[in-house]
C-alpha cells in the first residue's frame, strides 16, 4: 500500500486527507497551532494515522507524496510579523505604494457601510516604513527601451543606506515598466548580493511581470515582507517530517489553484496567499467532475464570512483585483469572493426601525454563539438555528458539545424578539427568512458580476450552517439543485490532493489583431519550452504535461481584459487567431452582458499566457451500489422544525446521516444529522444520498 | 410595516442598485467609468422622489430626481412600459451636458410603480472642445447637444432615428454608442430586479416598505439635527479664470430639525463655463451632506425634506440660460461642495457627540485636463488625466487627512497607474509624487496632494494636446476647520524647453496654463500640482514629533516646519528647547507680542460650546475663557491677524490680494479659525444658539 498525504492548515482547523493507493480516502482534523503552525501539520497526520490504525512513522514510511496548503503568509500579514523590509523604486515614483493610486487604497475591501462613512476610514498601514523606500535614477519606457540608465552607484548608496541606517533584513526592488525590461531590477539584486548576501530579495519583475506599478510594487512588498517567513516555515516543516521519516517530495498549493514544488513555493509567499479556500474550490470542481456537472457555485459558510466560489464550464475564474488584508497585489489567483455572513454574525436590530440586521459584525469563535456557552451575549445566526429547531443539543458536532438552549432563548427574547413585539418563534422564523434572503441577494451580486445564470448551476454547499439554509435561498436563487458532499469537513484538503502541479509564465505586449500566427507563436515559444523543462525536471513524463495557452485580450479604448483560452493549443495556426477573435467576442457578451462589446474598435491582445500542467494521480473515489430508496432504517425521530414555506413549526422526521445508505430518498420537510453539520430540507424538497454519500437535494 | 419584510425587501434595494452599478461598469468598460467612477445609479418612486441612492458622484442624486419629474411632466400619460427617456439639458435637470441622464419607468401589470436613473460622463458630447468640458464656450450652444428629455427606447427598442440624430452629433460616436448601451443595460437590470421583487412581495407591500425607508432616513436625519446646536454657520469659496474672479457665499442656518443653505452674496453669473444651475446648486449641497451627516442613513427623499436651499437667480449657483455651464462640476458645483462640507464640518464641531464626524475640506479643487491626439499606436484618443480623482483627504478632529485620499462627494474613486497612462498616451511622466507643503497645517493635519509631470514620449505628432478647465488655481479651496490652514492651491505649469526632474536648469520659460486649449510638444513639460486637505486646528499645537515624521517622509518642508508649526529640526532631530522657543514667540506674537495670559492646553478643535438652561456660550477650551454669550458673533470677540497668503509659504503662491485672515483667542493665544479672503471681502461670521435676524 502506498499513500498520498494532503495537510491544510486553516486559520481554525488542520486537516489532513490521506489518499491510499487502494482507493480508500482517511481523513485526520486538529485544531491548528498558530503562530508554529508546522506542529499542527504533524499533529494532523497522526490524528488521521491513528484512525488507520497505524503510527505516523509507519504511514509515512509508506508516503510518496506530501502536498501542502498553509495560511502561513496569511496569518503573517493578519499578525504584522513579517520582516523589516525596504523598497527601492524608480526615482520619482518613490509614492507610488504609499498613495495605493488615491482613495483606492483607502476605500478597498471595506463594506458599502464604511464606504458611505468616508470620514472614518483611512488606508492600513503600509509593510514598508517610509523612510525604508528609496528611489534611485532609472527610467525604461513602455516598450522597454531605456531612458535613463541605472545609476548604479546611486543604486548602491540607497542599498547601504536601507541596510545600515534601516536595518532591513528584505528588500522589494519594483521600477516602471520593468515586466518589459527586467535589466536595471536584476543589476539591482546583483548590488544587494553583492552587498548583503543574507539580504533577502524579490524583485518585480520576477514575482508579477505585469503591468500596473501599484499593484506590482505592493505584490513585490507582500512577498519580500512574507518571505523569509515562509522559507523558515518551510524548512522548519520539511525536518519536522523528516524527524517523521520523511524525506519524499512536497508540494505546495498555490492560490492559482495548482501546486508547486516546496523549492519554488518557498520564493514565492504571494502564491500562498488563500489557498486554502481555493484548494476548496478545486475540491469542488473535482467532485463535479465526478459527478459530471461543471457548473458549480461552491458556498463555504465560516463563522464570520461564506466564501462564494464560481466554477463555470469545469473552468475557476481568475480574480480581478485581489487583496489580502486589505493590500492589493498581482498575482494569478482564483477569485473566491467573501461576503458577511456566517454562522458566527450577530443579529441586530437598527434602532429605530427595528429592522433585523445580520452581520457583517460576528461573534467568531470565541465568545461564539450564545448557545455554545462561552459567555456569548449576542444572539448569532447558529442561535436561531437551534430555534427554529434544525440544530439540536444532542446532535451538534456529533453531539460532542453541548448547546445551552435556554440561554439562547433568554437572550434572544430580551435583544430580538421582545424589542419586536413578537414572539421567539414568530422572530427567528422572520431572522431565518431574512438571512436566506441575504444570502440570495448577496450571491445574486456575484453571479450578476460574471454575467451567469444561476439556474444552469449546482450549489455545493459547505460549512456547519449553510446547509441549513441552502433549501431556502438556494431554492431562492433557483440553481438547478444542492449537493451536500460527503468530504465537506475537508474539503480544502480533499482539493489539495485533486490539484496539478501547475507553472504559470506570462509576457505582457500590446498586439493588435488578427496577427500571423507566427508572431504569437514567437511569444508563447519560450514559455512552453521554459515550462516544458521545469515540469521535465520535476519528474514528469511528456504524456503527463499539458501545455495550455491563453492570451489576455480587450477591445481597444476599454479597460476590461478577458484571459481567454487558446483553444488549439501550441503552435497556433492563422485559422487558430481567427478562431480566438471570435471565441474573446463570445466570451466578453457573456461576462459582459449583451451589447457591450465593441467591435469597431478592434481587438488588442495584451498578454500572453502560458500554463504547464503537470498532471497528478487523483484519488479514485470508491462508488458504492445504490440500495433501496426508503431512509425509514436512519430515521432517529422527529421534532418540531420551522418549515419556511408555511412560517411554522411542524413535526417533522429527523435522520442521522450515519445510519442512511447510497439509494436512500429524504422527503422534506426533514433534518439530517451528519458528524460535521446540519442538512435542513424544505416542504417539495427531497435529498438523495448518492453513490458517494453525497446529499443531493433537488426540488420539486 | 412589519420590520422582518421590510429588512428583506431594504437589503434587496440596496442589491439592485449595486447590480445595476456592476452592469453599467460592465457594459461601459471605459476608463472615466471604471477607474474614476465617474457614473450613478439610483432607485427613485413613481413619483420621481428619491428611494435609494448609490454610491457614485453623489451631487447627481437629486438632480437625477429632477430628471425623472420632468420626463413625468413632459410626457406624462404618454409614458409607456419599457421606455427611457434621455435628458441632459443642464437647464432643466442635469449638471452639465456630457453627464447624461438615462431614466427609465419600471412598470409592473402596467402600472408605474418606480423609476431608475443612471448616468455616466459620455465620451464626446460634440461640445467645441473634445470630452465635454469646453473652456471656450462663451454660451450653452456650443457646450455640445442637450435635450430636455427624449425618448429613446420604446418597448425596449432602441428608437433609431434619434438614436442616430444622437451620434451624429458626438465624437467617436461608437464609444459614445457604448456609453448609451451600458446605461439602457443598467436600466434594464433595475427595472428586471425591481419587477421580480415586486412579483414576490406585492406592489402594495413594496410600495409599503418604500414609503417606511424615506420615513425612517427623515426621522433619522431630524433627529440627528435636533441633537446638535441651533446657529448659523458662513463658508465662501472663490474661483477664478483668469482674472475674473467669482465668489460662492453660503449661510447655513440650523433651526431645530431643519437645515437652510442660502447662497445670496454669491457672484453674478460668470461669463465663463464654471456656473451651474440651481439643481446642480441643490445636488451639489448635498454630495457632501449625505456622507458626512447621513453616513448611516439611507440616502432618499426623507434626507432631503429638512433641507431647503435659497439660490438667487442669475448667480453664478443659479445661473440663467444661455450661461455656459460645462464646466460647472468641477466649477460651481465643487464650490458649493467645498463650502457646504465647511459649514456642515463647522456644525458637527460644535457638538461633543458629533465632533468626530467633523472634517476640514477635502480635495476642493479638481484639475479636468483632457488629452487628446494620436497615439503611438497610431490611434486617436480623448482621455482624462485620472488623477483628479486621486484627491487629498481633509484633516478630521482625531487625525491627519488621508494623503491623496480621494474626496467626500464621490467616495470612490482611483487614479490609473502610470504605465497604463504611458501605454495609451504618447507621454511620458517624469515624476508623480507627493507634494511637499500641500496639506493645510493644523493640529492635525490636511492630507497631501501631489505634484505630476508629463513630457510627449514617442508620439507621432511630436505631441499632444489638452484641453485644462483650471479654475481657482489663484485661490486656496480646501478650508480649514476651527483655525486649520487651508490647503495649498492647484497650479498649473507649461515648462518649455524641458526639464529634468525637479531641477529646472534647462527651463527656457514656465508659463501657467489654466483655462483653454494647449500644446504639449517637443520636450516640453506640463506639471500639475494638486491641492492637499484642509488642516484641523492650530498647528503650534501639533505633535512636533508628527511635524518631525512629516518633515521626514517629505510632505512637510523645513521652512514651513519653522514658521508654521513653529518646530526646529536640526539634524533629522527635534531641538526642543529652539523649538519652544519658536512656538512660544510664534503664540505671543499672536497677542500683540505680549506674554498670553494664560497657558494653553493644546485641543484639535479648542472652540467648545457649553449648554446651560438652554443658551449656548462660546468658549476657548484652551483656557477656559468664555468667549462670547448666547448667539453673540463669537468671531468679533477673538483677535484678527491678516497675512498676504503669498508670504506665509511658498506653495501658496497666489495672486495680489488674497489674504489668509485668522483669529486668535485674545487670552492664550490659541487659533481658532482662519478664512481665505480676498480684497476687502468682510469676515464669515458664525452664531451658535440665537441664529441672528435676516
Amino acid at each position: 500500500m502506498s499513500y498520498i498525504v494532503a495537510t491544510d492548515v486553516g486559520g481554525t482547523c488542520t486537516d489532513t486527507v490521506i489518499a491510499a493507493s487502494d482507493g480508500a480516502v482517511h481523513i485526520g482534523k486538529v485544531l491548528s497551532t498558530p503562530p508554529d503552525f508546522a506542529t499542527g501539520v504533524i499533529d494532523s497526520i497522526r490524528s488521521a494515522a491513528t484512525a488507520m490504525g497505524l503510527s505516523s512513522t509507519a504511514l509515512l514510511a509508506d508516503t510518496n507524496l506530501f502536498v501542502h496548503g498553509s495560511t502561513v503568509v496569511d496569518n503573517t500579514l493578519l499578525t504584522s510579523s513579517g520582516s523589516h523590509t525596504g523598497l527601492i523604486t524608480t526615482r520619482g515614483f518613490e509614492d507610488t505604494l504609499r498613495v495605493t493610486r488615491g482613495a483606492y487604497g483607502r476605500w478597498s475591501g471595506l463594506p458599502e457601510d464604511q464606504i458611505k462613512h468616508p470620514v472614518a476610514t483611512d488606508r492600513p498601514s503600509p509593510l514598508v516604513d517610509i523612510g525604508c523606500i528609496r528611489g534611485v535614477p532609472e527610467r525604461i519606457d513602455y516598450k522597454g527601451a531605456i531612458v535613463e540608465p541605472l545609476d548604479t552607484a546611486a543604486a548602491s548608496t540607497a542599498i547601504r543606506y536601507l541596510l545600515d541606517e534601516q536595518q532591513v533584513s528584505a528588500i522589494a526592488v519594483c521600477l516602471l515598466w520593468s515586466f518589459r525590461n527586467p535589466q536595471h531590477e536584476r543589476a539591482i539584486r546583483d548590488l544587494i548580493n553583492e552587498i548583503a548576501p543574507a539580504c533577502y530579495v524579490t524583485l518585480s519583475s520576477d514575482i508579477a511581470p505585469l503591468p500596473g506599478e501599484y499593484e506590482r510594487t505592493s505584490t513585490t512588498v507582500i512577498n519580500a515582507y512574507a518571505g523569509t517567513v515562509v522559507q523558515s516555515y518551510m524548512e522548519n516543516l520539511h525536518s519536522l517530517l523528516a524527524t517523521e521519516g520523511y524525506d519524499g517530495p512536497i508540494l505546495v498549493m498555490q492560490g492559482h489553484g495548482g501546486l508547486l514544488p516546496v523549492a519554488e513555493a518557498s520564493s514565492r509567499a504571494v502564491g500562498m496567499i488563500e489557498c486554502g479556500p481555493v484548494a476548496g474550490l478545486i475540491g469542488s470542481r473535482h467532485l463535479g467532475q465526478v459527478l459530471s456537472e461543471s457548473n458549480i457555485i461552491a458556498v463555504d459558510m465560516g463563522g464570520t464570512t461564506s466564501k462564494v466560489g464560481v466554477i463555470q464550464n469545469g473552468a475557476l475564474d481568475y480574480a480581478r483585483e485581489p487583496m489580502v488584508n486589505r493590500y492589493h497585489y498581482l498575482a494569478p489567483k482564483i477569485e473566491v469572493a467573501s461576503i458577511g455572513a456566517g454562522g458566527g454574525s450577530i443579529i441586530g436590530l437598527e434602532t429605530g426601525s427595528l429592522a433585523p440586521i445580520v452581520g457583517p459584525q460576528s461573534a467568531g469563535s470565541r465568545p461564539g454563539p450564545v448557545c455554545y456557552g462561552n459567555g456569548g451575549t449576542q444572539p448569532t445566526l447558529t442561535d436561531v438555528m437551534l430555534l427554529v429547531g434544525y440544530m439540536h443539543p444532542e446532535h451538534f458536532l456529533g453531539g460532542s458539545i453541548a448547546l445551552d438552549r435556554s440561554a439562547c432563548l433568554d437572550v434572544f427574547d430580551q435583544v430580538i424578539a421582545t424589542p419586536l413585539g413578537m414572539s421567539v418563534e414568530e422572530a427567528a422564523f422572520g431572522i431565518y427568512r431574512v438571512a436566506c434572503s441575504q444570502m440570495s441577494d448577496l450571491i445574486h451580486e456575484i453571479t450578476v458580476e460574471r454575467g451567469l445564470d444561476p439556474r444552469d448551476y449546482v450549489l455545493h454547499a459547505f460549512g456547519g450552517t449553510c446547509p441549513m439554509l441552502a433549501a431556502v435561498f438556494a431554492r431562492e436563487l433557483n440553481v438547478a439543485r444542492i449537493v451536500v458532499p460527503h468530504t465537506a469537513s475537508v474539503n480544502c484538503a480533499f482539493g489539495l490532493v485533486a490539484s496539478d502541479v501547475v507553472h504559470e509564465y506570462t509576457e505582457t505586449q500590446l498586439l493588435g489583431l488578427p496577427a500571423p500566427a507566427d508572431k504569437l507563436n514567437a511569444h508563447f515559444e519560450p514559455m512552453v519550452n521554459a515550462a516544458r523543462e521545469a515540469l521535465g525536471a520535476e519528474g514528469f513524463s511528456n504524456d503527463q504535461i499539458r501545455i495550455e495557452c491563453a492570451v489576455a485580450m480587450r477591445y481597444g479604448l476599454q479597460v476590461h481584459e478577458l484571459v481567454t483560452p487558446v483553444a488549439g493549443g501550441f503552435p497556433l495556426s492563422d485559422a487558430h487567431v481567427e478562431q480566438q477573435i471570435v471565441a474573446f467576442e463570445q466570451l466578453y457578451e457573456q461576462r459582459y452582458g449583451r451589447g457591450s462589446a465593441y467591435r469597431e474598435a478592434g481587438v488588442e491582445l495584451t498578454q500572453f499566457r502560458v500554463t504547464g500542467r503537470g498532471l497528478m494521480q487523483r484519488p479514485g473515489l470508491v462508488s458504492l451500489p445504490l440500495g433501496s430508496s426508503d431512509p425509514t432504517p436512519a430515521k432517529i425521530g422527529t421534532r418540531q422544525i420551522l418549515v419556511e414555506s408555511r412560517n411554522a413549526f411542524v413535526e417533522s422526521p429527523i435522520y442521522d446521516f450515519a445510519k442512511l445508505r447510497p439509494g436512500n430518498e429524504v422527503a422534506g420537510p426533514a433534518v439530517i444529522h451528519t458528524p460535521v453539520t446540519t442538512i435542513v430540507l424544505q416542504e417539495a424538497q427531497t435529498g438523495r444520498i448518492d453513490a458517494y454519500m453525497n446529499t443531493v437535494i433537488e426540488f420539486e | 410595516m412589519d420590520p422582518i419584510t421590510f429588512s428583506i425587501i431594504r437589503h434587496r434595494l440596496y442589491r439592485i442598485v449595486d447590480e445595476a452599478v456592476i452592469t453599467l461598469k460592465n457594459v461601459s468598460g471605459s476608463a472615466i467609468t471604471n477607474e474614476g467612477h465617474d457614473l450613478m445609479v439610483s432607485l427613485y418612486r413613481a413619483d420621481g422622489s428619491l428611494l435609494m441612492g448609490g454610491v457614485g458622484f453623489l451631487h447627481h442624486l437629486t438632480s437625477a430626481a429632477e430628471a425623472c419629474q420632468s420626463i413625468i411632466r413632459r410626457f406624462g400619460d404618454r409614458i409607456e412600459e419599457g421606455d427611457i427617456y434621455l435628458l441632459n439639458d443642464p437647464y432643466t435637470a442635469a449638471l452639465h451636458t456630457s453627464d447624461v441622464y438615462l431614466v427609465s419607468p419600471i412598470h409592473h401589470h402596467g402600472q408605474l410603480v418606480a423609476w431608475s436613473a443612471c448616468f455616466v460622463h459620455v465620451y464626446d458630447i460634440g461640445a467645441k472642445n473634445p470630452g465635454g468640458f469646453c473652456p471656450d464656450a462663451d454660451s450653452i450652444y456650443i457646450e455640445g447637444f442637450s435635450s430636455p428629455g427624449i425618448r429613446l427606447v420604446r418597448g425596449g427598442e432602441i428608437i433609431g432615428d434619434v438614436f442616430d440624430t444622437l451620434m451624429n452629433m458626438v465624437r467617436s460616436p461608437e464609444m459614445v454608442a457604448l456609453d448609451i448601451s451600458s446605461m439602457i443595460a443598467c436600466n434594464n437590470v433595475a427595472r428586471d430586479r425591481m419587477q421580480a421583487l415586486i412579483d414576490k412581495y406585492g406592489a402594495a407591500t413594496v410600495d409599503e416598505a418604500c414609503q417606511t425607508l424615506i420615513a425612517n432616513s427623515e426621522s433619522q436625519l431630524r433627529a440627528r439635527l435636533l441633537e446638535l446646536p441651533d446657529g448659523q454657520w458662513q463658508s465662501r469659496q472663490y474661483l477664478n479664470v483668469g482674472s475674473d474672479v467669482s465668489k460662492v457665499v453660503l449661510t447655513m442656518t440650523k433651526r431645530a430639525d431643519e437645515l437652510n443653505f442660502d447662497f445670496s452674496g454669491s457672484s453674478a453669473q460668470s461669463t465663463h463655463a464654471v456656473n451651474c444651475t440651481k439643481w446642480a446648486s441643490l445636488g451639489g449641497l448635498f454630495a457632501p451632506l449625505f456622507p458626512l451627516l447621513c453616513y448611516d442613513i439611507t440616502w432618499n427623499e426623507g434626507v432631503i425634506r429638512p433641507i431647503q436651499m435659497t439660490a438667487p437667480e442669475g448667480s453664478i449657483v443659479n445661473c440663467t440660460r444661455p450661461a455656459p455651464v460645462s464646466v460647472a462640476t468641477v466649477g460651481a458645483i465643487q464650490s458649493v461642495n467645498n463650502a457646504a462640507c465647511s459649514t456642515i464640518g463647522k456644525l458637527l464641531a460644535t457638538s461633543e457627540k458629533y465632533r468626530r464626524e467633523a472634517t476640514a475640506v477635502w480635495h476642493a479643487n479638481h484639475f479636468a485636463i483632457f488629452k487628446f491626439g494620436r497615439n503611438q499606436h497610431n490611434r486617436e484618443g480623448i482621455g482624462i488625466l485620472t488623477e483628479t480623482f486621486a484627491g487629498a483627504g481633509g484633516a478630521r478632529t482625531f487625525a491627519d487627512g488621508v494623503d491623496v485620499g480621494g474626496e467626500v462627494p464621490n467616495p470612490i474613486s482611483r487614479m490609473a497607474n502610470v504605465e497604463t497612462v504611458e501605454n495609451m498616451f504618447p507621454i511620458r511622466y517624469r515624476y508623480r509624487r507627493l507634494r511637499c507643503d500641500s496639506g493645510g497645517a493644523g493640529y492635525y493635519r490636511g492630507g497631501a496632494g501631489m505634484d505630476l509631470a508629463i513630457t510627449p514620449h514617442d508620439a507621432p505628432d511630436g505631441g499632444i494636446h489638452y484641453v485644462v478647465s483650471g479654475k481657482g488655481a489663484a485661490f486656496p479651496m480646501s478650508d480649514g476647520l476651527a483655525g486649520g490652514y487651508p490647503g495649498a492651491p492647484n497650479a498649473y505649469l507649461w515648462h518649455k524647453h524641458g526639464v529634468d526632474d525637479s531641477t529646472d536648469a534647462s527651463v527656457v520659460e514656465t508659463e501657467p496654463v489654466d483655462w483653454g486649449v494647449f500644446p504639449l510638444m517637443g520636450s516640453d513639460t506640463l506639471e500639475v500640482r494638486w491641492n492637499g486637505g484642509g488642516g484641523v486646528g492650530d498647528p503650534l499645537q501639533r505633535s512636533s514629533e508628527a511635524v518631525l515624521a512629516d518633515v521626514g517622509a517629505g510632505v512637510v518642508s523645513n521652512e514651513v516646519a519653522v514658521a508654521v508649526y513653529g518646530v526646529v529640526i536640526d539634524g533629522g532631530a527635534i531641538d526642543s528647547v529652539a523649538t519652544t522657543a519658536r512656538r512660544e514667540q510664534l503664540r505671543s506674537a499672536r497677542v500683540g507680542g505680549a506674554t498670553p495670559r494664560k497657558p494653553i492646553k493644546g485641543l484639535p478643535v479648542p472652540l467648545e460650546c457649553g449648554h446651560h438652561d438652554g443658551s449656548v456660550s462660546v468658549s476657548c477650551a484652551g483656557c477656559g475663557e468664555i468667549l462670547a454669550g448666547h448667539g453673540e458673533a463669537w468671531k468679533a470677540k477673538l483677535l484678527p491677524i491678516e497675512s498676504p497668503m503669498n508670504e506665509i509659504m511658498s506653495a501658496y503662491s497666489t495672486i495680489d490680494g488674497v489674504s489668509l485672515h485668522q483669529y486668535v483667542c485674545p487670552v492664550c493665544g490659541a487659533l481658532l479659525d482662519s478664512e481665505t479672503v480676498y480684497a476687502d471681502d468682510p469676515p464669515l461670521l458664525d452664531y451658535v444658539g440665537a441664529i441672528p435676524d435676516a
